[in-house]
């Protein structure tokens, strides 16, 4: 996030686009909430009505996988009516140009087409964004998602730098991140083209300063991602792998194809708390330590480090993942060796300018600093680019609308698209091993709008057969208006209905993130589906909107 | 008035010492961050006395969050099952009148009409030794509700903070067996040391910033004046997060599982929460209770109305926990205000 | 100075005892009959219902499905639903189930001496009835007429087809009903509910017993009501899930009322008051 997550409750606008805050980050959304309740404007971008969009002021339902269009869409409103910070445009961007031209071919009537928005509230939309200057975008994996990923991002870039909505308190464009270290892992450098603080391995300099501190040559050109690695098994050539707390066997796009890779390495390490489906592949387990059991430090969305502390001993063998790590690395002949995790976290301030400062005794008392923490005085950034950008001047990015890489057609004629839900985590390694937790959410199900039950003679609860070009599962329906006509969803969290397996492993050129959110499937009823015609029309409460 | 005693201040880790010699001592400590919580106290100094309510409340300590019930070992050698059933003598220093409040009331759900084993062996092991709260939390309501900052009655052994000494009374057979056993530390109270305890009730109950009460708004249900729309607001504001139920003194809901091992099957219950789908969730998928706004009344019904009717108080002792925990501000004490506040100006919805 | 240490006081409620499988009988696709042998006596009543585990498995709530003969004999009659009767499905003869109890309030049987009864059944739920229907026969001259209505979704769903003979022979007047009949089938076709007129009872003085799908005894009530029967008179066993059986736990409790400890035996004023079914909710 380029600004804090307490900024919310000043704000003015809210505009968040695929992102199922309520559900996914409940305390984010309720700040929204409460936000909402004294006047702020919601307004909620989602082709399903998620819980947010319930008290949205505006929710626009936009085609899956259509979010380009509808943003660049947005920001010619903002050109054409004026409404450009044109101040901003001038002292602190480049290629302004060039990126007008191309939004000339994004009039709403025209989008209207594409995405399925009226062309009335992206007007809205785009006035009420842009006039009102504490404007905040939030963004999650619904529009990172896709064979468009980045330039979903680019375009949520381009539309802060046209309204000057950024490098200011309550503006600014914050993704919301899904895992509670993602952004540290991130930060780190647990990336195959950057070192820690994203300094990338092709830049001599950094590299050589990385070469200095460990006393090793470093390679000189980027790794593979996790897509290119498991293309590299499946073809012979990647012969090893060590996975760590990541179970690809549930949640890979692909599966048929991920398993078959799997299976060609020679050797697979696996280093996880508990057995899940990518252990039944591995060579070697190593048995890891939970969040309770270790010391260390989470990055959050907001760039906050926060130390944590280790409450309870771990487990039969099983140890910290830096333990783990720096016993292997000695024994294959580099000595790696810490007294605690403050030493690990001596060496990140040492190589990473963002984390100079952010050493565990700072972060004792208090509720940790927020990167960037360039020295040990420096008390945290709240938001950034206030001056200006990392790279000085932004650039506005052209980028052209292009359709998700398997869209519906006759043969498969429906959208299916996947998420999460409330209550279970991700392939459910922790969360369906509680029994509470569990008997939430115990099966599996498919949402289905009920138009669409209607016309292939659906009921509710009843068993369905889901396929698309690489795979089908069975899975009970779930008939709710929350997701639109045409579109399915259909959460990850059951291995026993593996949706990857239906998933399409096309990915974006420039981050290799697989299009989770848009595949075309086709629905066979498995039960003889009789449609009884009832008495009185079922309500379904969820329906109902809140005044 | 008898089984009144006066303990100076100085000799207070000196009895808490004597006591400590055969039952565990648990009692207020700062951790986490300055949060208090109870937990076996290893240093006395660290007793921290200053800020009422603790977080989370004691009853963890008569009905743990996670708790051994039976264990089968290998049953075709003939061996019995085990009963875990645990008896350790405890002592619990620095808890409140409204956690009392809340024992008492404990007390009543689990050993009236088929006593709960489990409750039973920690209740009859643990003495309470509770103390006065002088400087209520602003989100504290015990004094409209009659449990607190003071009680009169059903206490083990009470301390009230004088300044340089306690004001220490003794309501049961174990608190006044507890105070004879070390009667050397206690003197007998003059008058003034009466009039100082009524002055330090007085000033208490002057602290709340409001009274909130629970029979306006108990009324106001009864009466049919808080109709559906309120409750889906409140509905709407929910989390489902259970953090309001894991926090109350006097939520007692709880699931049974068993947990297999290598040497054997553990039976063990633990907390849970009626405010989850699947709290009622049958064989073959039955959810009766699917729609959330019946769980959100239910929780209110059952505190407002329904434990009255039961067992003649409400589920309610005016801690204040869910008010500090719930992140949709739909505690009871914010809830309860709004009805009352509400209903002045004619019918809710 | 010591605290006295406080003894373990009585017996622990959560204890199970065993009870040894002794036959099983397999009435239909998903249900069988378990004739149990409980390794301690125990006297229970038609209408109350066992806490009964597998360990490692879990605990459920059965109902009694026999009326006692003998001190340390009981009958469970089990439907494979979820995963605890799933698993139990797959004992053999000789193996042991873990039972608690009885607990729950049972069926007054002082209600019916003297009077006509109705007792209405609808797919498993004829289980909870068939200890008092077995009771009927055995006081037959304590009651006046007997009429069992018994209502399943197919013929192959019928659960105790195999004793409708018995209970005619015992003086009961038996009318069974599918939803759906099949070739062969020359029994009635239809709802459970359209039979009223086979009891030919005065409703005034009658006592009903019904139990099945919510939605059947919602109706069944609702008609019998409405025939003049009062309220106190129709009464029904209720299901929930349950965890500890002894009012604690708290899973099957509707605004005031534990089905474990309040019921399972309800009368239809009890489910007016109390909102006990879906239908009448507060």
């Amino acid at each position: 996030m380029t600004n804090s997550i307490h900024e919310i409750a000043d704000a003015r606008v809210l505009f968040v686009i695929g992102s199922n805050t309520m559900e996914q980050h409940p305390m984010i959304g309720m700040q929204m909430r409460d936000a909402v309740d004294r006047g702020v404007t919601l307004i909620v971008a989602d082709p399903r009505r998620t819980q947010i969009a319930d008290f949205a002021h505006i929710h626009l339902r936009h085609r899956s996988g259509t979010d380009v269009a509808l943003l660049m869409s947005i920001m010619n409103v903002i050109i054409n009516e004026g409404l450009v910070d044109v101040d901003f445009v001038r002292r602190r961007t480049e290629n302004f140009d060039s990126f007008e031209e191309k939004l000339r071919r994004y009039p709403p009537q025209l989008v209207e087409e594409i995405t399925g928005v009226k062309a009335g509230d992206i007007r809205r939309v785009a006035r009420i964004y842009a006039m009102e200057k504490r404007s905040m975008i939030y963004y999650a994996m619904g529009i990172t998602q896709h064979v468009t990923g980045v330039d979903n991002v680019r375009a949520c870039a381009n539309l802060v730098m046209l309204t000057g909505h950024i490098g200011l308190p309550m503006s600014g464009i914050n993704p919301l991140r899904g895992q509670n270290n993602v952004q540290g892992a991130c930060d780190m450098g647990a990336l195959p083209n950057v070192y820690s603080g994203y300094q990338t391995v092709t830049n001599p300099r950094a590299r050589r300063k990385f070469q200095r501190v460990w006393g090793k040559r470093l390679p000189q050109r980027a790794g593979l991602t996790v897509m290119d690695m498991m293309d590299r098994a499946y073809e012979g050539k990647l012969k090893a792998m060590y996975v760590m707390g990541e179970n690809p066997l549930l949640s890979d796009p692909d599966l048929e194809h991920v398993k078959e890779a799997a299976g060609r390495l020679d050797f697979l390490v696996v280093q996880d708390i508990f057995q899940n489906e990518t252990t039944a592949y591995a060579d070697v387990v190593l048995p890891a330590a939970a969040f309770a059991e270790k010391d260390g430090t989470y990055t959050n969305t907001e760039r906050r480090v926060q130390l944590i502390r280790k409450a309870v001993e771990p487990q039969g063998e099983a140890r910290a993942d830096w333990e783990i790590i720096c016993d292997l690395s000695t024994r294959m002949g580099y000595e790696m060796s810490y007294r605690g995790t403050y030493e690990i976290m001596e060496e990140i301030a040492l190589l990473t300018p963002s984390y100079g400062g952010t050493l565990h005794y700072r972060l004792e008392e208090g509720f940790g600093l927020q990167w960037p923490c360039t020295s040990r005085e420096h008390p945290g950034t709240p938001y950034l680019h206030r001056r200006a950008f990392a790279k000085g001047l932004g650039t506005f990015i052209t980028i052209e609308y292009l359709p998700p890489d398997e869209p519906p057609d006759e043969e498969y004629p429906f959208l299916l698209t996947t998420g999460r839900l409330y209550f279970l985590y991700h392939t459910g390694t922790m969360c369906r091993r509680t029994v509470v937790l569990n008997r939430e959410e115990p099966e599996c199900f498919v949402e289905i709008n009920p138009e669409d039950a209607e016309s292939l003679s659906i009921r509710n609860k009843s068993l369905v057969e889901i396929s698309s070009r690489r795979g089908s599962v069975k899975v009970r329906t779930l008939i709710t208006r929350r997701t639109p006509k045409g579109t399915i969803f259909i959460p990850f969290h059951f291995r026993e209905v593996a949706v990857n397996l239906l998933t399409n492993p096309a990915v974006d050129p420039v981050a290799k993130i697989p299009e989770y959110k848009v595949c075309a499937v086709r629905i066979k009823p498995l039960t003889r589906q009789k449609t009884r015609k009832r008495k009185a029309p079922k309500v379904d409460l969820e329906d109902l909107r809140i005044t | 008035m008898k089984n009144s005693w006066i303990l100076d201040k100085n000799h207070l880790s000196y009895w808490l010492r004597q006591l400590r010699k055969d039952r565990e001592l648990i009692g207020p400590l700062r951790r986490y961050n300055h949060d208090i919580v109870f937990r076996t106290v290893e240093e006395i100094h660290e007793i921290a006395l200053d800020c009422p309510a603790s977080l989370p409340s004691p009853k963890e300590f008569l009905f743990p969050q996670y708790e051994r019930m039976l264990r089968a070992g290998d049953l075709s050698s003939g061996r019995r099952v085990q009963d875990l059933r645990t008896e350790r003598p405890r002592v619990i220093f620095g808890v409140r009148a409204c956690d009392v409040s809340a024992v008492m009331l404990l007390d009543r759900f689990f050993l009236d009409n088929s006593k709960d084993p489990y409750y039973d062996s920690r209740r009859r092991n643990t003495l309470f030794v509770s103390v006065v709260c002088n400087n209520p939390d602003p989100t504290c309501f015990c004094a409209g509700l009659q449990t607190g900052p003071y009680l009169e009655r059903g206490f083990d052994i009470q301390l009230t903070d004088l300044g340089d000494r306690y004001f220490v009374q003794a309501d049961s057979r174990e608190g006044i067996r507890t105070i004879s056993a070390t009667g050397f530390l206690f003197n007998r109270p003059k008058k003034s040391d009466y009039d100082d305890q009524y002055e330090v009730f007085l000033s208490a109950k002057a602290h709340f910033q409001k009274i909130i009460s629970l029979d306006g708004p108990r009324q106001a249900i009864l009466l049919g004046r808080v109709h559906d729309e309120f409750w889906q607001g409140v509905t709407d504001r929910c989390f489902e997060c259970g953090g309001c139920v894991y926090e109350c003194p006097l939520c007692t809901c709880f699931t049974v599982t068993d947990r297999s091992y290598e040497d054997g099957t553990e039976r063990i219950r633990l907390w849970d929460t009626c405010l989850f789908k699947g709290f009622t969730r049958m064989a073959g998928g039955v959810l009766p209770n699917e729609n959330r706004i019946l769980r959100t009344k239910r929780w209110y019904y059952h505190k407002l109305i329904h434990y009255p009717d039961l067992l003649g108080s409400f589920g309610c002792v005016g801690c204040g926990r869910c008010t500090i925990t719930c992140p949709g501000k739909i505690d009871m004490a914010t809830i309860a205000t709004k009805i009352k506040g509400l209903s002045l100006n004619g019918d809710l919805g | 100075m010591k605290a006295p240490r406080k003894k373990k006081s009585g017996g622990n409620i959560y204890l199970p005892f065993p009870g040894r499988v002794e036959k099983i009988f397999k009435k239909t696709g998903d249900v069988n009959l378990y004739r149990v042998q409980m390794t301690k006596p125990v006297s229970y009543s038609p209408g109350q219902f066992f806490m009964v585990s597998l360990w490692g498995v879990g605990e459920v709530p059965i109902s009694i499905a026999s009326l006692q003969e003998r001190k340390d004999t009981i009958e469970f009659c089990i439907r494979k639903a979820g995963f605890v009767t799933g698993a139990i499905h797959s004992l053999k003869e000789g193996e042991t189930l873990w039972l608690r109890g009885p607990y729950g309030n049972g069926f007054s049987t002082d209600s019916v001496l003297g009077r006509d009864v109705v007792v209405v059944a609808g797919g498993i739920g004829i289980v909870p009835l068939r200890p008092i229907i077995q009771w009927f026969i055995k006081k037959r001259t304590d009651v006046k007429s007997v009429t069992l209505l018994y209502g399943s979704r197919t013929p192959d769903d019928v659960v105790f087809t195999d004793e409708v003979e018995e209970w005619r022979k015992g003086g009961i007047k038996v009318v069974v009903t599918v939803d759906r009949g099949r070739s062969g089938w020359t029994g009635n076709v239809g709802l459970v509910t359209t039979l009223w007129h086979e009891a030919r009872i005065n409703y005034k003085e009658s006592v009903a017993f019904i139990c099945g799908p919510e939605i059947m005894i919602r109706a069944a009530m609702q008609d019998l009501f409405f025939f003049g029967m009062p309220d106190e008179s129709i009464v029904t066993t209720l299901e929930a899930h349950m965890k500890c059986g002894i009012g604690k736990c708290g899973h099957c409790y509707a605004s005031e009322k534990y089905v474990c400890t309040d019921g399972p035996v309800f009368t239809f004023k009890e489910i007016k008051e109390f909102a006990l079914l879906e239908g009448y909710n507060t």
